[in-house]
């Protein structure tokens, strides 16, 4: 009993001792930052860095990252960047977006990754009157939490129909089946903007079917799909299941075009479906392959820094970070967050590497896509 | 006071309390000695019921979140009398896969949005700010901002709760029932024998379980302005099992220090970045190494009322 106790007694000790010193490392950082210029403008960054969608995560700070360095190098505006994981949890966001407000003091905020996060997280920037900006929520209904809510990140609302009117002149669609992923909020919103989409464009819907995130068979579906006989067929899912389910498609002998959300957007839906991906349509607002100068040079300089291609969240959040970096120097003050609002809400003929950017009167970007296909293994501009 | 006052504080604060009202749902069930991992899902019916009746039919929330709670309690009792034959792991897994089956059917239905979840719940302090607003305290009390007092109210609401909570399982304990209860967890055999009907005392505290755990989601849905299927997927269940297992599940405390732990460490661990996940596990296997039978037993308290009451019969 009394040999029990000790040790109780010693493991609290070995926790209070960890707890301390944790916030002990708190305190240093922050000292840290205030030696790189008086006037550095705090921006804090609420992104998923650990966990199933880390990967999204880690583009973004790495864009952000390097924009950064970019814009601290250039002088006009100093900016410190504040990073918190949110581990892709409403509550983790809703945390650290409290605690960047509240105890980091930041005048604005990127992020969070998730739409689901920002639902929850957003409301509460709102309230507190601080500027917060995704760069990778694209569901329907993001700015109408609030006036402090912004995006650069392209709705889909805005995205999918590009892709489907470039589509249906392209190839002539008459009649389309229709695939999403039920179980993802976010898929289940790209699928709604594609049907209506395909409405306006008047083509019939031959089909809808679904699955679920994380599903390797499909071929009950496109089974069903086949005997059909669509001119194309829609998908609104992630890479990962898009990617099988073009195998699988091509597999069973349907040839036709692929339409698919931003989820068709990645690299690695070409190096999943190797030759299956052929055909497959998106429209996306970052195309690396693009003939310009400063998406040129984002690009190497990404590549020299990281070793990789920077993919689209990693350019969003490059993009949004000059954005904020010219409505603090439009603002005048690092500090003040009502001006800062105020300047961004007039952002206007900002040309960021993800085109042309101007943001709407409910804070949207006005921006074009680029619709791309697959071809011979890259994506290449549908023209 | 402006540090004690601070927005991201109070909403730690509000975090841990709700989830230690977590902590004492499924002390009420582990008091039985039954293992129901559906807490989540009675969570999410609770959540539910309570955010579509507040956001689609204009409830008040004094009125939907009880609502809330009784749902998930009777669902409980349905599904109870048949997975209550089970003990022991078996009953484990039924009420986990229960638990998944209510998450695949929010998924799919269409009140519930689906994926995309319900967004624009009103939230409790927006709700306590109005009344007070209409009582004339609209710039707030003593000083403090609107934003402030509404977030304190929340608190006190909190705090009232789980001191109704911690009153009512304390007495419970010291009753008839309570003591049928303890009489299960040692042995249901010999409790049977004794002339218990377990059955029934075990569906009670089922039931009582899945109301506190309603009435927990309810409040959680407005705290967080959005509620998804995503929230409460199997790993909240072992979220809340953690609180017991750590704090202890022998008193009723142990499950509402293990929820306080487990809320703050992650925050404290902040600083830590990266690491933050790692000595976060770190410590939950050394706490397990050290303390198998979870921060505080009845030994534990025991040996501290034997040490401060010898020190002051000195």
């Amino acid at each position: 009993m009394k040999k029990s106790l000790t040790k109780i007694l010693t493991g609290m000790m070995i926790g209070t001792l960890l707890l301390t010193t944790a916030g002990c490392g708190g305190a240093a950082p922050a000292t840290n930052s205030g030696s790189q210029g008086g006037g550095a403008a705090k921006i804090g960054v609420v992104a998923y860095m650990t966990g199933g969608g880390a990967a999204y995560g880690q583009s973004q700070k790495e864009g952000l990252d390097l924009a950064k360095d970019e814009i601290n190098a250039q002088g006009k505006v100093k900016i410190d960047l504040v990073f918190e994981d949110s581990r892709g949890n409403n509550t983790e966001a809703i945390n650290a977006v409290n605690k960047l407000i509240n105890k980091d003091n930041v005048v604005g905020l990127i992020g969070p990754t998730l739409s689901g996060e920002m639902f929850a997280a957003g409301p509460i920037a709102n309230q507190s009157g601080v500027p917060i900006m995704g760069t990778s929520t694209t569901a329907e209904g993001i700015t109408d939490l609030g006036e402090y809510v912004f995006r650069n990140a392209l709705p889909e609302s805005s995205a999918v129909p590009q892709a489907v009117k470039k589509a249906v002149e392209k190839y002539n669609l008459k009649k389309v089946a229709v695939m999403y992923s039920s179980n993802n909020d976010w898929a289940v919103s790209g699928y709604k903007t594609m049907e209506k989409a395909l409405k306006d464009n008047g083509v019939e819907i031959v089909t809808t079917e679904t699955f679920a995130d994380k599903d390797t068979d499909f071929s009950a579906q496109l089974t069903k799909i086949s005997s059909l006989k669509p001119d194309a067929v829609m998908v609104s899912s992630l890479y990962q299941e898009a990617a099988l389910v073009l195998k699988k498609a091509r597999e069973i002998g349907i040839t036709v075009p692929f339409v698919g959300t931003n989820g068709f957007n990645s690299p690695e839906l070409i190096k999943i479906a190797g030759k299956a991906a052929e055909g497959a349509i998106v429209a996306s607002p970052w195309y690396p392959g693009k003939e310009n100068e400063k998406i040129k040079k984002f690009v190497a300089d990404y590549k020299a820094k990281y070793n990789k291609v920077p993919d689209q969240f990693a350019a969003q959040s490059y993009d949004a970070l000059y954005i904020y970096a010219n409505a603090l120097e439009k603002a005048g003050s690092s500090t003040d967050r009502k001006k800062l609002r105020d300047s961004l809400a007039t952002i206007k003929d900002f040309q960021g590497v993800t085109g042309k950017f101007a943001f709407d009167d409910k804070r949207n970007p006005l921006m074009n896509a680029t619709v791309l296909i697959v071809k011979d293994g890259q994506f290449t501009e549908l023209k | 006071m402006d540090v004690l006052l601070n927005q991201y504080y109070l909403q730690i604060a509000i975090f841990v309390l709700l989830n230690a009202i977590l902590g004492v749902s499924i002390y009420m069930t582990l008091s039985t000695g039954q293992l129901s991992l559906g807490n989540a899902g009675f969570m999410s019916i609770g959540a539910y019921t309570c955010a579509i009746l507040t956001v689609k039919a204009g409830l008040p929330l004094y009125l939907a979140i009880p609502i809330g709670g009784i749902a998930a309690s009777f669902m409980s009792i349905i599904i109870g009398f048949p997975a209550l034959r089970l003990t022991g792991i078996y009953l484990a897994i039924a009420t986990l896969g229960f638990g998944e089956v209510v998450r695949v059917i929010i998924l799919n239905l269409k009140i519930t949005n689906g994926a995309l979840g319900i967004s624009g719940i009103p939230t409790l302090g927006a709700k306590i700010g109005k009344v007070f607003s209409s009582l004339g305290f609209s710039q707030g009390i003593g000083g403090l901002t609107a934003q402030q007092t509404s977030n304190l109210m929340v608190l006190v609401v909190l705090i009232l709760s789980l001191a109704f909570l911690v009153f009512f399982c304390t007495r419970l304990n010291r009753s008839r029932v309570g003591r049928a209860f303890a009489a299960i967890k040692a042995d249901e055999a010999a409790a049977e024998a004794m002339g218990i009907n377990t059955t029934y005392y075990k569906l009670l505290a089922f039931a009582l379980g899945a109301l506190i755990a309603g009435i927990a989601g309810g409040l959680s849905a407005h705290l967080t302005f959005f509620i998804g299927p995503k929230d409460f997927a199997y790993n909240r269940t072992v979220e809340i099992l953690t609180f017991a297992v750590l704090g202890g599940s022998d008193l009723i405390i142990g499950p509402i220090v293990g929820a306080l732990l487990l809320t703050l460490l992650p925050e404290l661990l902040r600083s830590a970045s990266e690491y933050r996940l790692m000595i976060y596990g770190a410590l939950m296997v050394a706490m397990m190494a050290f303390r198998p039978q979870g921060l505080i037993s009845e030994e534990t308290v025991r040996f501290w009322k034997g040490k401060l009451g010898r020190r002051v019969k000195k």
